[in-house]
């Protein structure tokens, strides 16, 4: 006898149940069942780099009001969507960036450019100008938002570049041709701090945000400075080859600070080695103005003189994402928002603009469904980015004309310079040691 | 706050929830990478090795899930033969619902092709005289029925059910569904074989005038169009695995083609005579090939290796008909009778010219026998022959476990639609198709070109490539990529269980004269034709006869030639 059996399929097993349902569906995992798999998926990564750059228009809004250049920006601490913005027309505009509405407009707050602006405790706001007053202001919303009066005026001897809070205590400090420490409640500086040897003119200050009693300044005498409220001086001092137009502490790691620097470049620092930085981030190809954290400290952002805002990965040096308009100009401030998806860029041609972090991330409610698709395509793009076609789709971008070849006279100055080094290097003495790595380039001195 | 407090918290927050967290312990013996010194790319590629590990074990798991159950014949003792039992035996022994796959279709106008759609569940059949039709063979609808009028020498089903495409007396038409005739492709010329290859979206047609053509079905291009310069080509067969199209020529010439390429990636004798029948193994990856002749001879390939035959025997009526199922059963149509014999002893090599053990066979007194067709995801096979159709039941043919995503003989309308969307977003690229489809992905070789001469670089360091620069600096990474898929294939290259550098390799690599002709001569086996190949051996011939005759000279067992007035004369 044999035993006979036929392959049969149950209906019942593979049709559904009642009308209505879904259908049943089954898997097979053997590689035979999917034949150029790897073909497949890498056609999918592509579709998926592809997809990537066809919808990224990463371009929300304009928040309009300032009739001159913006200066400064200011987020809100613990807010979402409060941000302040001052303006070489002396202005000061708190907005709502999710509705797009002022919460209110201080017009002629000072005389001429306001220089700084912070947000002290319990929705007052800090606005430091060059004429040598910082006023306090009330930012609760009102129903007249043309509303003039400062709640209290801290009237200084020298123009004032920059203004910062301190986290909790109700101090804060300012960048004048000194570093002074205030006290909201009273109206004269309450110490001042300065190197021994400092004649600079201190272009920017901001207090540590972990170690609340330490703050760091850059200066137009190419230095960054670190101080201890607590001992009221100046602990270090960096010279730098260039100057630094702006710093930014690392919101998560305590002992980094970024700054923007005027050779293009930005720079990370660990304030525990000054002596060189830990990472150089080049891209911008004119001298790089502000520069802020994105909450998560994965991330930062920056504006330049190119007319271009960059979103920087830490700890990766080149190939940011790039951001431009036909009509943005020479970008003076940029921020982060405090969810980490959106950032905000302040111009000459007096406009805030709100961009997404992410280019083509999409906006709005996402099913399940869908988040797992986009999560899909995320891992394919990771998985395939070694791959010529693949790679090249992710990493061009296009850039506006100028920049675009600012950039390439840039690398071929710099290449020229690099071989012209090196054929000295190779006819002089100086060919026997090792040429200095560019990091070690950076700091010029170092000064306790 | 107390530093430790604050890390725990973060720890906290940022990994994965218990629930999601594998339960698993981490697999063994994954590499630690402990050669890299980059601590952050180590971390990363311990992670991807240990990722990769587990997801690997997780389908071998998932194996154990597969429900189907293969269909089977098993005798009980020795005296016993499978191929005995007739199909009334094996109807009676299969269950109701397996008996609907024997039936017998009575039609005029014969001979008769069929084809399959790829999930098994239509049928698309052509009569010789024009007779058409395409039925959903399990539930018995009919979709189209044309009678074309004309000669129609194939079929064959597009993307699926929805559209197919028939070899008629001139060109090829394609028709849909319903029968409407959409498309004629004047360019396809008296056609005689069709396939068309699902993940390039490609219909590929040989005819009369030995042209083969690519026509691109979703943007209607024409692709490639290959002249054979081998004549009228009536055989035809693609490899699933890697969409390399293999061609039998009235001369006995086996050709296997690629869009890419203008001449045949592969070319071989197969046979004394015309090539009648062919088709490739699925069940092994496309590794193994069986042709047969108009001569009488089956025989199947090893397609990695074309140094002879695997195995080969002589069949009584001329050329057959034949097809591997997807469990890689070969089913050969010859004479009055369709045989069908199973995997192990096909595919071993055997120096007798005997038939291997036969599985089943039934007789069909329709003659010609004309083609042969496995149902996907059943045990059917169906023959068409001159008075219509028989489809005969072969158990343990077919594979059981179907992949949704694949191929659905239970999909509905709407995961039709979706799958036809899916499929054209995955379309591949027709010059993609190279024999070995692993190719995409993998790293290429490094490059041996270099700019230095004597080692020194006219360069200067800061304008030399990347690779160049690594080079220079001792940092380029020389070692072999072992890539853990094909250590099985490659695992007989050294034993030794180390693996050799490059520069090693490159070191105890044998030198001697000519070794690269010898290798080419070696790759360019003796029954591949290749007017290089056979000039470049008649050259090794003639060298070697004259070192033969020096040889000798010297020895004093031959008379040095003398130069006469009668060497003018003499071929060269």
């Amino acid at each position: 006898m044999v035993k006979i059996s036929v392959l049969q399929h149950d209906p019942s097993v593979h049709l559904p149940a009642r009308p209505g349902d879904p259908t049943p569906t089954t898997r097979n995992l053997d590689p035979l069942m999917h034949p150029f798999a790897r073909a497949r998926e890498r056609n999918r990564a592509l579709n998926a780099a592809k997809m990537d750059r066809l919808f990224a228009k990463p371009f929300v809004g304009a928040l309009e009001g300032h009739i001159d250049a913006i200066e400064v920006l200011s987020k809100k601490p613990g807010s979402l969507s409060t941000v302040a913005s001052g303006s070489w027309d002396g202005g000061v505009i708190l907005h709502n960036v999710s509705e797009r509405k002022h919460i209110r407009r201080i017009q002629g707050a000072h005389k001429g450019k306001v220089s700084g602006l912070c947000f002290a405790q319990d929705d007052r706001l800090l606005s430091c100008g060059v004429d040598s007053n910082i006023k306090l202001w009330d930012a609760t919303p009102q129903d007249d938002p043309i509303e003039q009066r400062p709640l209290s005026v801290y009237p200084g001897k020298s123009p004032f570049n920059s203004i910062d809070h301190h986290r909790s205590d109700p101090l804060f400090a300012t960048a004048s041709n000194i570093v002074q420490i205030w006290d909201e409640t009273k109206s004269a500086a309450i110490s001042d701090l300065t190197f021994p040897t400092s004649t600079e003119t201190i272009t920017s200050v901001r207090f540590n945000m972990s170690e609340t009693s330490v703050l760091g300044s850059i200066g137009s005498d190419r230095t960054f400075t670190l101080y201890d409220i607590r001992t009221g001086k100046a602990e270090r001092r960096v010279i730098m080859q260039m100057r630094s137009n702006a710093l930014a502490w690392s919101p998560t790691f305590p002992t980094t600070i970024l700054l923007a620097s005027e050779d293009h470049n930005l720079y990370t620092f660990d304030v525990r080695q000054l002596n060189t930085p830990t990472k150089i981030y080049k891209a911008h190809v004119a001298a790089v103005m502000s520069c802020d954290w994105s909450p998560t400290g994965l991330e930062f952002v920056s504006g330049g003189w190119d007319r271009t805002v960059r979103i920087w990965k830490e700890g990766q040096g080149t190939g940011p994402e790039v951001y431009h308009t036909k009509r943005m100009q020479r970008v003076s401030s940029s921020i982060f928002t405090a969810d980490a998806r959106f950032v905000l860029s302040g111009s000459d041609d007096g406009n805030v603009r709100i961009w997404k972090a992410k280019a083509s991330e999409k906006l709005g409610i996402i099913t399940a469904r869908e988040r797992a698709a986009i999560e899909y395509r995320e891992s394919l793009k990771d998985r395939w980015k070694h791959d010529n076609e693949v790679g090249k789709i992710q990493r061009k971008r296009h850039l506006p004309k100028p920049v675009y070849q600012a950039a390439k006279l840039k690398r071929t100055m710099l290449d020229s310079r690099a071989v012209k080094e090196e054929r000295r290097r190779k006819h002089t003495r100086a060919g026997e040691s090792k040429p200095a790595a560019e990091r070690k380039k950076v700091v010029i001195a170092e000064q306790t | 706050m107390d530093p430790l407090l604050v890390k725990a918290d973060v720890v906290k927050h940022t990994s994965l929830p218990k629930s999601l967290r594998p339960t698993s312990p981490p697999p063994e013996n994954v590499p630690k990478h402990k050669h890299i010194k980059d601590l952050k790319l180590r971390t990363k590629l311990n992670r991807q090795a240990i990722h990769a590990a587990r997801s690997k074990a997780l389908v071998e798991d998932a194996d154990l899930l597969l429900t189907g159950d293969a269909g089977k014949m098993q005798v009980e003792n020795e005296m016993e033969r499978t191929w005995r039992i007739g199909q009334d035996e094996i109807v009676q022994g299969a269950g109701q619902e397996a008996t609907k796959g024997r039936r017998e279709l009575k039609l005029d106008g014969g001979p008769y092709r069929s084809i399959y759609s790829r999930n098994g569940r239509h049928l698309a059949i052509v009569g010789t005289m024009g007779h058409v039709a395409t039925f959903d063979w399990q539930t018995g609808t009919m979709h189209a029925e044309l009678q074309l009028q004309e000669t129609c020498r194939d079929i064959t089903f597009l993307q699926d059910q929805s559209f197919f495409a028939v070899a008629q007396k001139k060109y090829v038409f394609i028709y849909d569904r319903d029968g409407v005739e959409l498309h004629r492709l004047k360019s396809h010329i008296e056609p005689t074989r069709l396939e068309f290859l699902p993940y390039h979206w490609l219909l590929a047609s040989v005819g009369n005038t030995g042209f083969l053509k690519y026509q691109d079905t979703s943007t209607g291009n024409i692709v490639a169009e290959h002249r054979t310069k081998l004549g009228a080509c009536h055989t035809l067969a693609q490899n699933k695995h890697n969409a390399v199209l293999h061609l039998g020529h009235s001369n006995g010439v086996v050709t296997l083609w690629t869009p890419n390429l203008p001449h045949p990636a592969v070319q071989l004798l197969a046979h004394l005579g015309p090539v009648v029948g062919m088709s490739v193994d699925p069940s092994s990856g496309g590794r193994y090939m069986a042709t047969s002749g108009q001569d009488g001879v089956v025989k199947v390939w090893d397609c990695r290796n074309w140094k002879g035959a695997v195995r080969e025997w002589t069949t009584r009526g001329g050329g057959a008909e034949l097809e591997w199922s997807a469990k890689g059963a070969l089913s050969v149509a010859v004479g009055g009778s369709v045989n069908v014999y199973t995997k192990p002893s096909i595919q071993t090599p055997h120096p007798a010219k005997a038939p291997p053990p036969l599985y089943l066979t039934h007789p069909i007194p329709h003659r010609p026998l004309t083609s042969v067709r496995f149902c996907p995801f059943q045990d059917i096979l169906t023959i068409g022959h001159n008075a219509g159709l028989s489809s005969i039941l072969v158990p343990g043919v077919g594979e059981p476990n179907f992949d949704s995503t694949e191929a659905d003989p239970f999909e509905n309308k709407k995961a039709r639609r979706e799958r036809e969307v899916k499929g054209l977003l995955d379309k591949i690229q027709p010059d993609m198709i190279t024999l070995n489809p692993d190719f995409i992905g993998s790293l290429a070789p490094q490059t041996k070109l270099t700019t230095a001469v004597n080692d020194t670089h006219d360069i200067p360091f800061a304008r030399l490539p990347r690779l160049e620069r690594l080079r220079v600096q001792g940092k380029a990474d020389d070692t072999e990529a072992v890539d853990d898929d094909d250590d099985g294939g490659e695992g007989d290259g050294d034993k030794s269980g180390k693996t050799q550098s490059r520069a090693e390799k490159e070191k105890r690599k044998m030198r001697g004269k000519g070794k690269s002709v010898k290798r080419y001569l070696r790759k360019q086996r003796k029954n591949v034709i290749d007017p290089t190949a056979v000039a470049i051996r008649a050259k090794l011939e003639k060298h070697r006869e004259e070192k033969r005759v020096a040889r000798a000279v010297e020895k004093g067992q031959m008379e040095p030639h003398k130069p006469s007035a009668l060497d003018r004369f003499r071929r060269p």
